[in-house]
């Protein structure tokens, strides 16, 4: 740092009030929600194993120790091709033009 | 004897609030993605406690493929910001506002 | 003879096609009216004259005619308005009148206009040919509204004649006035049409098939119901309901209205002043319009109404009060002028003035006969002053003239003959038609209604005035030695401009003869062909417009009586005897070979009749001093309030648009801020409502 430290001006953090006020309606929302209890899972269930063929699609062979899901072979393959789409994106952000671009 | 889904609930609309006070506030423009990525982390505790409320996977399969975008996101995200750089020397997202009235 | 009424519309439309061909051909290819459109306007009105003269044939049988011609509005559980035509004794004898003097003035224009080299022939006779359609189409008219935008239309073509020669600074601001004043009186009457057609729900002034009403004979029922007999129409009870007056007063209000217009086409105080100014436009313009037809039409209209008017006392009294003080007022203004033509349009209003105490005084047929007696020796002296005119190289000025009387003896006699005429000496047309419209103010006004005595007096003493302006104007004019080289040597007219002045010449000196009242009183002969000819058919449903049914009305319900205990030949003496006195005293004083300015002795009387007695200059101080004002604080209050209002709402909508932008301050954190925020705001919103707490 060639620039002498600053510390935070607090009336940066006046925004932040908002934050708070939604954390208060949504703590309220949530308590007052009357949710039942929880039905968990079973004592020997492979969660891991579901998780493995629902995203494979396979969850009719799963067999027994399969918790209940649905299959999610379609998403499985979009969100491979997005995140080859955002490999490239963000390599042509970074791509440096020899011309300088709208640099000013 | 489990923690009942409320609690849960609280701990992921805390998260999400850090996050939205943290991008409400923050002026340094990567301090302003991590505070996005603690938003997209809230909805993942949300999703699995969902996930053992119902005794249904599908909410801990939906919460990998939000982690999987999230860092999709983030590549994009830091191109923008090294783009951002390179046009106004400066990471401050208070010093870019050209597009205005 | 039935086949003439099937050419009725014929009538006003030939001149119509001469408008268009003047106006059309005269335009893209003038080559092919080698006299400027004269040869059409000519034509035309030559077969307007033949076919009126075999509808006048036809009506002398005894067979009228009214027609439907085109109904333009068909109103749904309302009245309709149409255009109609409407042949009596009364429009038949009107339309040969008007086609007549179109006729001659078209061929006298052939010498005033063309043989003097002036430009713009076509537009000349285009406004000719478009005045005599309006004119014989507002003659047959068969409603009052038809009436309305026909007499508008000649007002405009007075316009349009009067500022022909419009580079001149003169005939536009003439043109201007014209038509201001008389749109002013027209005000008037177009309230008082729509005032007929809600009253009534009809504008006809005669019915002749079954549920067809006419409005004269309905205000006739009407004043029946209020004396007691037989009921009131439906339609005008209900509308007098509205209007909250007695039929009396509401009828008398609307016969006011309607004669705001006559007032100002016929130049009546106090809307005569534009009439002297109309003679900037072309002499035979002068003596068509502003002499024989145009100014015709509004004393033609309160004819056409009688029916109505004959019902109204306190109308026709008033309408005998401005008729004989206007005839005085203008006589007298008639006395100090130096030019011919203003001479001759003081005359004018004055003799107009005779007519409109005519009506008033109940003597329709007097009226009637003073209408058409004048239309012939008025344009005749017009076109005599019109001759003289183009001998005179457009000099008007009298006092410029003298002795012209050997140079132009066709003009001379032909204008004397006029003179005679509108001095009222026997046995000339004016004397004859003048005196009868004395006469029936006389015995009506010394009978039940003295105030008819007023206009009778100021009658009697403008003849006085009449005979001297008269022959005032014919002594400068022709005897005398000639005052200026000009008159020495005066340029020669055309068989054009004498054909017409010879026809108008031997009217003038005959046509009295139709209807010689006096002659007829004392020998007891039938020679009153003009009462016959207006009397209206027994029995039939044209009897509503015949003068014995109007004399019925005159007398039931205007009070009308009577008293003829004086005879006749006491007032015909004395009115002729102050013609011949006015005449006499022109004699002495001008028909010399040097005559001198007497009327400068009068001194500042002659200023004051000099200047019209600043009529013009009080009307110009209303539209300056009044008018003006009024219409500054209107444009004021239209600028300041109706247009601040929208300015207002404009403005508040762009300063509250420039205000609200400013959120858009390019701080992305600002944007999440607001964003955040709302879905707050909306969660507690629908927290609320939704009962989540």
């Amino acid at each position: 740092m060639t620039t002498r430290p600053r510390l935070r001006d607090p009336a940066t953090f006046v925004p932040g009030i908002v934050a708070v006020a939604l954390f208060v309606v949504l703590s309220a929302v949530f308590l007052n929600a009357g949710f039942g209890s929880a039905v968990g899972f079973g004592g020997d269930v492979n969660i891991t194993a579901t998780i493995g063929y629902a995203l494979m699609g396979l969850l009719d062979v799963a067999g027994d120790s399969a918790v209940a899901s649905e299959g999610f072979l379609a998403a499985f393959i979009i969100v491979a091709f997005l995140l080859d789409a955002a490999l490239e994106g963000s390599v042509l952000l970074a791509t440096r033009d020899t011309e300088g671009g709208d640099g000013e | 004897m489990a923690v009942a889904v409320e609690y849960y609930l609280l701990l992921s609309a805390a998260v999400f609030c850090t996050g939205v006070f943290g991008v409400l506030t923050r002026e340094n423009a990567l301090m302003f993605l991590i505070s996005v990525e603690l938003m997209l982390n809230s909805a993942n505790i949300n999703l699995v406690a969902f996930s053992h409320f119902y005794g249904n996977a599908t909410g801990q399969v939906f919460s990998l493929f939000v982690i999987a975008l999230a860092a999709a996101e983030v590549a994009v995200g830091l191109g923008i910001i090294l783009v951002l750089y390179r046009n106004f020397d400066d990471v401050d997202v208070t010093n870019a506002t050209t597009m205005r009235w | 003879m039935a086949g003439a009424f099937d050419f009725t519309a014929a009538v006003p439309l030939l001149p119509f096609a001469a408008f268009l061909i003047a106006l059309i051909v005269g335009h893209f290819a003038p080559r092919l009216l080698p006299k400027g459109g004269a040869i059409p306007g000519i034509l035309a009105t030559a077969g307007s004259l033949l076919i009126s003269a075999w509808l006048a044939l036809t009506v002398s049988q005894g067979d009228y005619h009214t027609e439907t011609i085109y109904t333009w509005v068909v109103g749904q559980n309302t009245f309709d308005l149409h255009f109609g035509v409407l042949v009596d004794p009364l429009s038949a004898m009107m339309l040969v009148i008007v086609s007549l003097v179109a006729f001659l003035v078209h061929v006298f224009s052939l010498g005033y206009m063309n043989d003097e080299g002036e430009t713009g022939l076509p537009r000349y006779y285009a406004g000719l040919g478009l005045f005599t359609f309006s004119m014989l189409a507002f003659v047959v008219a068969d409603n009052l509204l038809m009436a309305f935008m026909f007499f508008e239309l000649v007002g405009l073509c007075s316009y349009l004649l009067i500022g022909f020669h419009f580079r001149e600074a003169g005939p536009p601001s003439a043109a201007k006035k014209a038509f201001l004043v008389t749109r002013f009186g027209d005000y008037f009457f177009l309230i008082g049409v729509v005032g007929v057609l809600a009253t009534f729900g009809t504008s006809r002034f005669l019915a002749v098939s079954e549920g067809v009403e006419s409005f004269p004979h309905l205000a006739e029922q009407a004043l029946l119901a209020a004396q007691g007999e037989g009921a009131t129409p439906e339609h005008v009870a209900g509308f007098l309901d509205v209007v909250g007056f007695e039929p009396q007063t509401w009828f008398a209000i609307l016969g006011l209205l309607i004669l705001g217009g006559v007032i100002g086409k016929s130049a009546q105080f106090p809307l005569h002043t534009w009439l002297p100014d109309a003679m900037e436009g072309p002499t035979p313009v002068s003596a068509l319009i502003h002499a024989a037809t145009m100014v015709a039409a509004g004393v033609y209209l309160v004819a056409r109404m009688y029916g109505f008017y004959a019902l109204l006392p306190t109308v026709l009294a008033i309408i005998a009060l401005v008729g004989g003080f206007t005839a005085l007022f203008a006589a007298t203004m008639g006395v100090v002028k130096d030019e011919l033509k203003q001479v001759l349009a003081y005359s004018t209003i004055s003799q107009y003035g005779y007519m409109m105490l005519g009506l008033g005084a109940g003597g329709y047929i007097a009226a009637t006969f003073h209408l058409m007696t004048h239309a012939f020796f008025k344009a005749l002296l017009f076109l005599g002053a019109g001759s003289v005119i183009i001998a005179m190289h457009h000099n008007e000025d009298m006092w410029d003239m003298g002795g012209l009387k050997e140079k132009m003896p066709v003009t001379y006699y032909t204008f004397l003959s006029g003179s005679l005429a509108l001095a009222g000496i026997v046995p000339f047309a004016g004397f004859w038609s003048k005196d009868e419209v004395l006469y029936e103010a006389l015995i009506y006004g010394s009978g039940e209604s003295p105030i008819l005595l007023a206009g009778y007096a100021m009658g009697l003493l403008a003849v006085f005035f009449t005979g001297f302006y008269t022959f005032r104007m014919v002594f400068l004019t022709f005897h005398g030695d000639a005052r200026t080289d000009t008159a020495e040597d005066p340029h020669g007219v055309g068989w054009n401009v004498k054909f017409p002045l010879v026809v108008l010449g031997v009217l003038a000196a005959t046509v009295g003869l139709i209807n010689m009242t006096p002659v007829a009183k004392l020998t007891g002969a039938h020679i009153e062909y003009l009462k016959d000819w207006l009397a209206g058919p027994q029995g039939s449903a044209f009897a509503n417009i015949g003068y014995e049914h109007y004399h019925h009305l005159l007398v039931d319900f205007a009070g009308y009586g009577a008293d003829e205990s004086l005879g006749v030949l006491v007032p015909a003496a004395v009115s002729l005897g102050l013609a011949l006195a006015g005449a006499g005293l022109a004699w002495r004083l001008y028909s010399v070979p040097e005559p001198v300015e007497h009327t400068e002795k009068l001194g500042s009387i002659k200023t004051v009749l000099y200047n019209n007695y600043y009529q013009d200059e009080y009307q110009v101080w209303l539209a300056e001093g009044v008018t003006l004002p009024l219409a500054r604080a209107a444009d004021t209050f239209d600028q300041g309030i109706i247009d601040g209002v929208v300015n207002g709402v404009s403005s508040v909508s762009l300063f509250a648009g420039g205000r609200i932008k400013r959120i858009q301050d390019g701080l992305v954190t600002h944007y999440a801020a607001l964003l955040t925020l709302s879905l707050v705001a909306l969660l507690v919103a629908f927290g609320l409502l939704g009962g989540w707490f």
